[in-house]
């Protein structure tokens, strides 16, 4: 096991640094002129980058170096520093990345954190009655629901709860994470956030609910027509036992090692659904700071996306073995 | 002699071979053939139980089982008239609608209305003042629904059908070249890495790893980037040909899916009999892969690809919604609902503009995932019906 999680870790390192080389060449591949460009338009529009700041990632990235030798070393001296967590200073937000990422990333935690909750409460009992009353008219409006929550984009369906319960029905707030002069403090204003947080965490729900859903209605099929299935039925238990004891039991095995892989989702952000409903999460930040062109957020982002969904395979295919005894890792 | 007889031998394994790949559908068959008799048994025609059986049964040739099982669904029925509906509205639909075309505004002079709110502080009094403010433009922005214009025009006096038809093309023509090389690039390294194993498939299997971490939308953002920065290059920095090089950038991240199930079902088909049958004849890897795995893996391909359409739809669509993708003046049905992001009163003022884009992009990926499903249902060997 120790052996095995060893491998893994190396692995990952090997991955990270193959990722790193992809995000360094990409930014590489931008001509300098460019970035000065982008930096010049930011700073024309008011905000006040220094000199130093961006002698810094010309420093760190070697930009001005451009022979062989150079790109070499400027990558070197690139990866030197994001070992010693050092992404640079993010030009919009004027403090270190990793800092930028830290504060907005608890808004996106949370928001994905609930939809997650939510969607493992719909999703599973849909896909068990589902599975249980396979090819009823129950299975049908429930994968077919199921199938339109997949295929909708993102942005559509969040600009069209937007229009109805937002602008014509007035339910909820249009955008934004609070009402400007909701700060009284308290529970008022938490229940002020969570007014702000309906719509965004519906958008996810809805949408990511059909993995999980059929995921679950595809292992209870599966179970149904085990054995032991055919084994506890006959020895006269109840069908509700049959269900809820002995099989939901064991789907929950896929689904629990599906958890594991959930974590950089759930860290990541949408980027998507913050930008329509005006979240301040970490997705909002980044979209920001691509069509503005701040380039230390953008590597430092990238690289933490890569390093989050490395991570996440790899306890998916640890907690596959904890969970189920019969898998043996090798 | 023996020679002869061993080639003899061999070539009877490869024929089987077809039988392996097909042994679903004879399976399929068997039962088909068993509920035809057991109708003709319900039936009770009790005279014709003294001819020969066979005479009753209709032999299906496999594919033609494959296309009866997916026209029994009718979900996947639905999806394939949805998917071809879109197809003749998108490629055909211009030729009839012909009055207006993707960047061809309507100049008529009109007014257009931004109703904006402000608020006033007076003696400690907040008011909220609505306004609505009146411009003149020289074109025909947000015209009403007329027999001039089916759905109206949008902002800048574009005919929004027009626009729906060739956006539409757009995305089709787009998703499909994805697809097309992102199945072309998973097969070739799919199938080397599973048939060769070993040091090949370590680094395959690892590129795919590194390329599966990479985070889409955030490296296409970035690939956006440098695409803007190439802006006075011939040919790079056009805007019509923006969106094909994202898609192609996407396509290099995209095949390790398809590479890893071409591998893997190719890890055990390799095994089968009739590739050693095929080893003993001397054939070249080249042969081996391509002539006699990768066809047996085709079922588990043709369902990855209509899926994976949906999703490179998406993909698209979001690509330019963010603006990265097609920009102004052409249309594509992602960039019609971009108006949303600079004008929010369109949500409400003008649903026509970006509604019917919407619903274009979901019909075409529920088009897809459900043609997908059917096929998946269709082609697999286990299922029952």
């Amino acid at each position: 096991m120790l052996k095995y999680i060893l491998k893994r870790l190396g692995l990952a390192v090997l991955i990270l640094f193959g990722v790193s080389l992809i995000i360094y060449i990409l930014i590489r591949v931008m001509p300098v002129d460019f970035i000065q460009d982008k930096i010049n338009a930011m700073n024309q529009g008011g905000a006040t980058i220094e000199q130093s700041t961006v002698d810094a990632l010309y420093e760190t990235y070697g930009l001005k170096d451009r022979s062989f030798a150079g790109i070499i070393s400027g990558y070197f001296t690139w990866l030197l520093n994001i070992f010693k967590f050092d992404f640079g200073v993010s030009f919009i937000h004027k403090i270190p990345v990793t800092e930028v990422i830290s504060s907005k990333m608890g808004i996106s935690f949370a928001v994905a954190l609930i939809a997650t909750v939510f969607e493992f409460l719909i999703a599973i009992p849909l896909g068990i009655t589902a599975a249980t009353h396979q090819y009823s008219i129950r299975d049908y409006i429930t994968t077919i629901l199921v199938m339109i929550g997949i295929s909708l984009p993102s942005f559509f369906f969040g600009e069209m709860l937007k229009g109805i319960f937002a602008y014509n029905l007035g339910w909820f707030p249009i955008a934004g994470m609070e009402t400007a002069s909701g700060t009284s403090g308290g529970i008022a204003q938490l229940l002020d956030y969570a007014h702000h947080m309906v719509l965004p965490i519906l958008t996810i729900v809805i949408l990511s609910i059909g993995p999980r859903m059929r995921m679950t209605r595809t292992n209870m099929l599966e179970v149904l027509n085990a054995d032991y299935i055919r084994t506890a039925r006959a020895k006269g238990l109840k069908e509700s036992k049959v269900i809820n004891k002995h099989a939901f039991r064991n789907t929950l095995i896929p689904l629990v090692t599906t958890l594991a892989g959930l974590l950089p989702s759930l860290f990541s952000g949408a980027i998507i659904t913050e930008q329509v409903f005006g979240l301040d999460g970490i997705g909002n930040v980044a979209l920001k700071a691509m069509n503005s062109g701040d380039i230390p957020f953008i590597m430092g982002y990238n690289m933490f996306l890569a390093f989050l969904s490395v991570i996440g395979v790899l306890l998916s295919d640890l907690m596959y073995a904890w969970v189920d005894p019969r898998v043996k890792l090798e | 002699m023996e020679e002869m007889n061993k080639e003899e031998i061999c070539q009877q394994a490869l024929e089987n071979e077809a039988m392996e790949g097909t042994e679903m559908e004879l399976s399929t068959q068997a039962e088909n053939e068993k509920q035809n008799i057991e109708e003709l048994l319900e039936k009770g025609d009790s005279k014709d139980t003294d001819e020969p059986l066979d005479k009753n049964v209709r032999l299906m040739s496999p594919g033609r089982m494959v296309v009866r099982r997916f026209f029994r669904s009718k979900l996947s029925v639905v999806g394939l008239v949805m998917v071809l509906g879109l197809f003749i509205f998108c490629f055909l639909g211009p030729v009839f609608y012909n009055q207006w075309g993707e960047t061809q505004v309507d100049d008529t002079p009109s007014k257009r209305y931004s109703p904006t709110t402000y608020t006033i502080e007076v003696h400690g009094q907040i008011y909220e003042i609505r306004e609505t403010i009146e411009t003149d433009v020289p074109y025909n922005s947000y015209g009403e629904i007329s027999s001039e214009h089916v759905l109206g025009t949008d902002q800048l006096g574009y005919d929004v059908l027009a626009r729906l038809m060739y956006g539409g093309r757009i995305s089709l023509m787009v998703s499909f070249l994805a697809v097309f090389v992102i199945t072309i690039l998973g097969v070739i390294a799919g199938g080397i890495a599973g048939y060769f194993g070993g040091k090949v498939d370590n680094i395959i299997m690892r590129i795919c790893d590194i390329l599966m971490c990479l985070p889409g939308i955030p490296i296409l953002l970035i690939i956006g980037l440098i695409l803007d920065s190439a802006k006075n290059v011939p040919v790079i920095g056009d805007p019509s040909t923006r969106i094909y090089l994202l898609m192609i950038c996407l396509t290099f991240i995209s095949w390790p899916g398809t590479a890893r199930l071409v591998r893997g079902q190719i890890l055990s088909l390799r095994e089968q009999e009739y590739m050693v049958a095929a080893e003993a004849m001397g054939y070249s890897a080249k042969r081996k892969i391509f002539k006699h795995l990768v066809p047996n893996v085709m079922p588990q391909l043709i369902v990855q690809m209509s899926l994976s359409l949906g999703s490179m739809i998406l993909y698209e669509a979001t690509l330019s919604f963010l603006n990265l993708g097609v920009r102004a003046p052409y249309a594509a049905w992602g960039t019609m609902i971009n108006v949303l992001t600079t004008d929010p009163n369109v949500i409400t003022l003008h649903p026509l503009v970006w509604l019917p884009a919407g619903i274009c992009i979901v019909i075409a990926v529920l088009g897809f995932n459900f043609v997908g499903d059917g096929l998946r249902d269709a082609l697999d060997p286990k299922a029952r019906r």
